[in-house]
């Protein structure tokens, strides 16, 4: 279980899962953000895999395939399905620059490493080392939401910060019992759903899906 | 003394390989564009007939454009002399770490910036203020993507990096290592003009950075700066590969080993060549303002890779 690999390994998966998220803020593209969305998601299941198989825990395959199906295959379709019918696929002027936001980036992930390195220190894990970047996806996740303006980015965040939550999860406990995961994904297959329903209205109300629009809703 | 000639040895095959290296990329390059391309010697006939040609210079032109192409030109000669090519514990480690390396390739760029002001061109100022904000936001970048690997060698010794890696290989699969390597990576390109930063297959092009500053200078000059800037590639490739993957330097100077060492460098000389052709290839040139966005990417790459190791250690 102490395996020197799996700890190599776990740290590598984590580092590459809080890279799409950084890559997030780098580009401009709504599709960037989607496809970044779908990768993220494949490396993940790619480790739940890994962790199943170190741990001789097969449950953990099953909730490798059920991750890749729902955040690999359909929500990135739907949420491109969205992106060609709104056709306005940029985000041009999020509220707080790219080059800015790269750095804010790496001093949240700093940020996510002086909260954790209490736990870190007393934790005798071998996926302790990614626990860090776990907390610092979940930080980048949310400053994609806030920052953004696009309605499908804000989507993308919020994705991105579950997926934080999950690898935490993952490299916390080495994965919740089945039917917790199954309970969690039910819940983010309907928080989608409600999303896309709302953009919609958002688009049929405002003609675009930037919710800057939303202020003039006070007036 | 057999390490110092060693030394003077490395120097030398460094200067021989640079033309080779940059010919070969250019030969890749179009043959990846479907063009026959010029053979790959070509540069080492170009820098014969620069050194031959007489100079013209600009009546505005100060003593200082006279002395720089010898500073840019020497100081990437004397990076080469700190830099691990051939063997890994080299003497002259003691002169300089990475530090030290660090600021002699800035020291060429500095003295090429001022070069480029001097003649009081429009685009010489262009290329010179266009260079120094690239280098301003490249520079911390290597400097924190080599300290990611020195944190966990525990020197900067250029050397000792590559000692510690050796002796320990599984670090060259860890993510601190892997996201500095990215991070030099992308700041190679730009630091040597290469593609998505500078499009060093232009001449007279407005969005042009080094070409830019170099514009009015000619003959043995222009030779001495070229050849310096084709120095600084194989410099930033022998980094990339050396201390990161440092398998094949020789760790005694013996005849073999040496033999060995030369094949490798030239090996991975020729894989980087490789896939900086194939990127090159790839992708177009960014616009000038999005340049600090993947400078700044390549920050954050770099930051990562010294919280991780720092937190592994």
């Amino acid at each position: 279980m102490n395996d020197p690999l799996f700890s190599q390994l776990s740290t590598l998966g984590s580092s590459i899962v809080l890279l799409f998220g950084i890559i997030l803020l780098w580009r401009k593209s709504l599709h960037a953000y989607i496809d970044a969305f779908r990768w993220q998601s494949v490396v993940l299941s790619v480790m739940l895999l890994i962790t199943g198989t170190f741990s001789n825990d097969h449950e953990l395959y099953a909730v490798a395939l059920f991750l890749f199906i729902l955040k690999a295959v359909v929500i990135p379709h739907y949420l491109e399905r969205m992106e060609k019918r709104f056709g306005d696929h940029r985000e041009l002027q999020p509220y707080v620059n790219v080059a800015s936001s790269l750095i804010l980036s790496g001093m949240l992930v700093l940020l996510a490493y002086v909260i954790t390195r209490p736990l870190v220190l007393i934790s005798d894990l071998p996926t302790r080392s990614g626990i860090p970047l776990a907390m610092g996806l979940i930080f980048v996740g949310l400053f994609v939401l806030v920052t953004r303006k696009k309605a499908i980015s804000q989507i993308v965040g919020f994705l991105v910060m579950e997926n934080g939550i999950a690898l935490l999860a993952l490299l916390g406990t080495y994965g919740t019992p089945i039917i917790v995961e199954l309970g969690v994904f039910l819940d983010v297959l309907l928080g989608f759903l409600v999303m896309q329903v709302f953009v919609y209205h958002i688009q049929t109300t405002f003609e675009s899906i930037e919710v800057d629009q939303m202020n003039e809703l006070k007036h | 003394m057999n390490a110092y000639l060693l030394e003077i040895g490395q120097a030398l095959l460094a200067l021989l390989l640079a033309p080779g290296l940059v010919g070969f990329v250019r030969w890749l390059k179009a043959r990846l564009q479907n063009r026959r391309g010029a053979p790959v010697w070509l540069p080492y006939f170009e820098l014969r007939k620069l050194f031959g040609k007489e100079v013209v210079m600009s009546n505005n032109a100060s003593w200082l454009f006279r002395v720089a192409p010898y500073i840019v030109f020497t100081s990437a000669l004397a990076v080469t002399f700190l830099i691990p090519l051939l063997a890994a514990p080299l003497p002259f480690d003691n002169v300089g770490d990475l530090l030290v390396v660090v600021y002699l390739l800035l020291l060429g760029t500095f003295f090429l910036a001022l070069a480029g002001l001097d003649p009081g061109t429009a685009f010489g100022g262009m290329g010179s203020s266009r260079e120094m904000t690239v280098a301003a936001l490249s520079e911390p970048t290597i400097a924190l993507a080599i300290f990611g690997l020195a944190l966990g060698a525990g020197s900067t010794n250029l050397g000792r990096i590559v000692t510690a890696t050796l002796a320990n290989p599984g670090v060259a699969i860890s993510p601190g290592h892997l996201m500095a390597f990215a991070a030099l990576f992308i700041v190679s390109l730009a630091e040597t003009g290469r593609l998505p930063v500078d499009n060093p297959s232009t001449h007279l092009e407005l969005t042009m950075i080094h070409e830019a500053m170099i514009l009015e200078y000619s003959g043995r000059y222009l030779a001495l700066i070229e050849w310096a800037s084709w120095l600084k590639l194989v410099i930033f490739f022998t980094l990339l590969a050396n201390l990161f993957i440092p398998w094949g330097l020789a760790a005694t100077l013996t005849p073999v080993a040496l033999a060995v060492a030369v094949l490798t460098l030239i090996l991975k000389l020729v894989l980087l060549g490789l896939i900086v052709a194939v990127v090159e290839t790839r992708i177009a040139k960014l616009r000038l303002f999005r340049v600090p966005e993947l400078l700044g990417m390549s920050f954050v790459l770099a930051l990562l890779a010294v919280t991780s190791s720092f937190l592994l250690k």
